[in-house]
């Protein structure tokens, strides 16, 4: 396992190394000079204002001397201060990653929950011969996917906020009000969560009635095993893989999703944190978004990966 | 109805037709319930947006004070927004733009895609190495993030978000080219072809793209869908089309602050980009099917 790890872990080493790159190139890119948007051109400030602040941010030395900093100080947490209100771009990731991953975890888990019994009693009523419940979820799954996520989070506010006033739209997120945290985040979860719901429960369907085929399934039923029995405990736990496989495949999806949804409830977490930075031209901050974001993703993968080989013992730990 | 349809299928001149439309290509190309719904859902779309300039309705920047949040009416049958304009005339103009949007950027996806993943499986380790290593690091974006980094970088406007776009499509095509070039490389009419010594362009030419184009097509139709949604998500986050051009996604923005009391502004675009979503989905279902010789009778 460890030395799996390892060499899972190490594959990952150049795809960091891209990645650093990319995020610090992004902003070499942009057109226009920072120091000019942060202070004004040098009509109004003078040149010798322009010539300090760029000495400040570091922007005198060549690329190469540029980049080996960047890459030094990105390996101790240093990302910079926020070039416009200067507050450390670490200090702000803080208050907004928490934000950012209670929305994507918690929509996983209501995904999950939802989809899972839903795909499982689909198979189950197909192989019954009754399949309205596998027609609606196919069909939902097309809608759910056409359907822009600003759009259904728009809607979902137009209804259960604006009419029927049951959630708040807006106000700052306090931990340890868990009652003020569930009210604020599940409009965004549910809307997070419709997203992923028809993939899972597609798979799920499809990955259950495969399993209830299986031999070890006609030797529960022989033993009187009762239905219910059969389909979750033994044809379900067998079907947990394809799943696994596509909340993997979809967290790229639900992290762009995350930005979205953000901006439409109003909540700091990296999202809001990553428009306003580009809006408002704070390339620290958005350099800093991005990476975490990138990190996020990756580590994700690994740990899809990991808990394959956890959850099957036939998958082989080959890097 | 029903009677006359029995009536038809009884006599010999329905199988007839029937047969004529599964020989012509295009009616090969209809007669596939996955397109039928496709065009169902596009074509009245793709119709209006082209011919939206000569349709006798507001233009789409035309500011009309007076009529201001009108709910949709005979007039104005999709309202008409805060400064007065017609949103229909501008939810056109909208569509016509995400779908050249989506054209576009499959499109280049496609034609990179093809042509970068093919080097990757046959220009040697070394090629398929410097582009994986590319692609992989490409891929460790989120899309959204990726498409939005690049504009960040080259500023608004629809070439860029195109290019946006295309940037974070190609490596998923160039990785489906490559492994599907890879699959054809032991193939006994591979072997055949380099043993009468054929030159390799004439072999990639040849054999390897014309079977690898049909799975390719088939993403690009889904490429397509992706980028559509990609610029909606883009402009209503204010980080694409600059009002006041209409997009989709700015329109859907555009009625974020008056919600409660013209629901219209904001609803009505964005199930337009689900009709044409939807649309797109069974179309690339449809084609899959068309493409496949295996499904020819």
């Amino acid at each position: 396992m460890s030395t799996y790890l390892a060499k899972r872990g190490g594959v990952m080493i150049p795809t960091i190394i891209g990645i650093v790159t990319v995020v610090f190139l992004m902003v070499r890119a942009l057109p226009g000079d920072p120091v000019v948007f942060l202070l004004g051109d040098e009509g109004a400030v003078g040149a010798e204002a322009l010539e300090i602040m760029r000495e400040q941010l570091g922007l005198t030395d060549s690329i190469p001397v540029q980049y080996v900093r960047y890459v030094a100080k990105t390996l101790t947490f240093d990302l910079g201060n926020s070039l416009l209100s200067g507050v450390p771009v670490v200090e702000l990731l803080k208050n907004a990653i928490p934000i950012t991953l209670a929305v994507a975890a918690a929509s996983v888990v209501f995904s999950v929950l939802v989809a899972v019994p839903l795909g499982a009693l689909a198979a189950y009523w197909r192989t019954q011969g009754k399949d309205s419940l596998d027609q609606g979820l196919t069909w939902f799954a097309i809608i759910a996917d056409a359907l822009p996520g600003f759009w259904i989070a728009l809607v979902m506010l137009l209804v259960f906020s604006l009419h029927l006033g049951w959630f708040p739209v807006s106000g700052t997120i306090e931990w340890t009000d868990p009652w003020q945290v569930f009210t604020r985040l599940a409009l965004p979860v549910v809307v997070l969560g419709i997203a992923q719901l028809a993939s899972i429960a597609r798979v799920t369907r499809t990955a259950v009635l495969d399993a209830l085929q299986d031999d070890y399934v006609r030797t529960a039923r022989s033993l009187g095993t009762p239905e219910l029995t059969i389909l979750f405990r033994h044809a379900l736990r067998n079907s947990m893989l394809p799943v696994i496989t596509v909340l993997g495949l979809s967290f790229g999806r639900l992290l762009g999703g995350t930005i979205i949804t953000e901006n439409v409830f109003s909540l700091p977490g990296m999202g809001t944190l990553l428009v306003q930075g580009i809006s408002g031209r704070d390339y620290t901050v958005a350099q800093g978004v991005v990476l975490v974001y990138a990190f996020l993703f990756i580590s994700v993968n690994l740990i899809t990966d990991v808990l394959y080989t956890r959850i099957d013992p036939r998958v082989k730990l080959e890097a | 109805m029903a009677t006359a349809g029995i009536a038809l299928r009884r006599s010999g001149a329905w199988v007839e037709t029937v047969k004529d439309l599964r020989t012509s290509t295009a009616g090969r190309f209809f007669s596939n319930r996955s397109n039928q719904i496709a065009v169902l859902f596009i074509g009245p779309v793709v119709v209006l947006a082209l011919i939206a300039q000569w349709l006798p309705i507001q233009e789409p920047l035309e500011i009309n004070i007076v009529d201001r949040f009108q709910s949709p009416s005979l007039g104005h049958p999709f309202g008409t927004d805060g400064l007065g304009r017609d949103l229909l005339s501008r939810t056109l103009a909208g569509l016509r733009l995400s779908l050249w949007i989506g054209f576009a950027a499959a499109m280049i996806a496609l034609t990179l895609g093809v042509i970068i993943g093919t080097m990757a499986g046959f220009m040697g380790r070394g090629v398929d190495r410097a582009i994986s290593v590319v692609t992989d690091v490409m891929l460790s974006f989120p899309t959204l993030l990726l498409v939005i980094g690049v504009v960040a970088v080259m500023g608004p406007g629809v070439t860029q978000i195109i290019i946006a776009i295309a940037v974070a499509d190609t490596p998923r095509a160039i990785r489906l080219q490559r492994s599907l070039a890879m699959g054809l490389r032991s193939r006994p009419y591979m072997d055949a072809a380099r043993l009468a010594s054929a030159p390799t362009r004439w072999i990639l030419v040849r054999h390897v793209i014309p079977n690898t184009i049909a799975p390719m097509i088939v993403v690009a139709t889904l490429y397509a869908s992706n980028a559509i949604q990609a610029e909606a998500a883009l402009s209503f986050l204010g980080l694409g089309i600059v009002p006041p051009e209409p997009s989709l996604g700015n329109l859907v923005a555009d009625g974020r602050n008056y919600l409660q009391n013209a629901w219209w502004i904001s609803t009505i675009p964005g199930l337009c980009i689900a009709i044409v979503a939807i649309g797109l989905h069974f179309l690339s279902d449809g084609v899959r099917d068309f493409l496949d010789p295996r499904q020819r009778s």
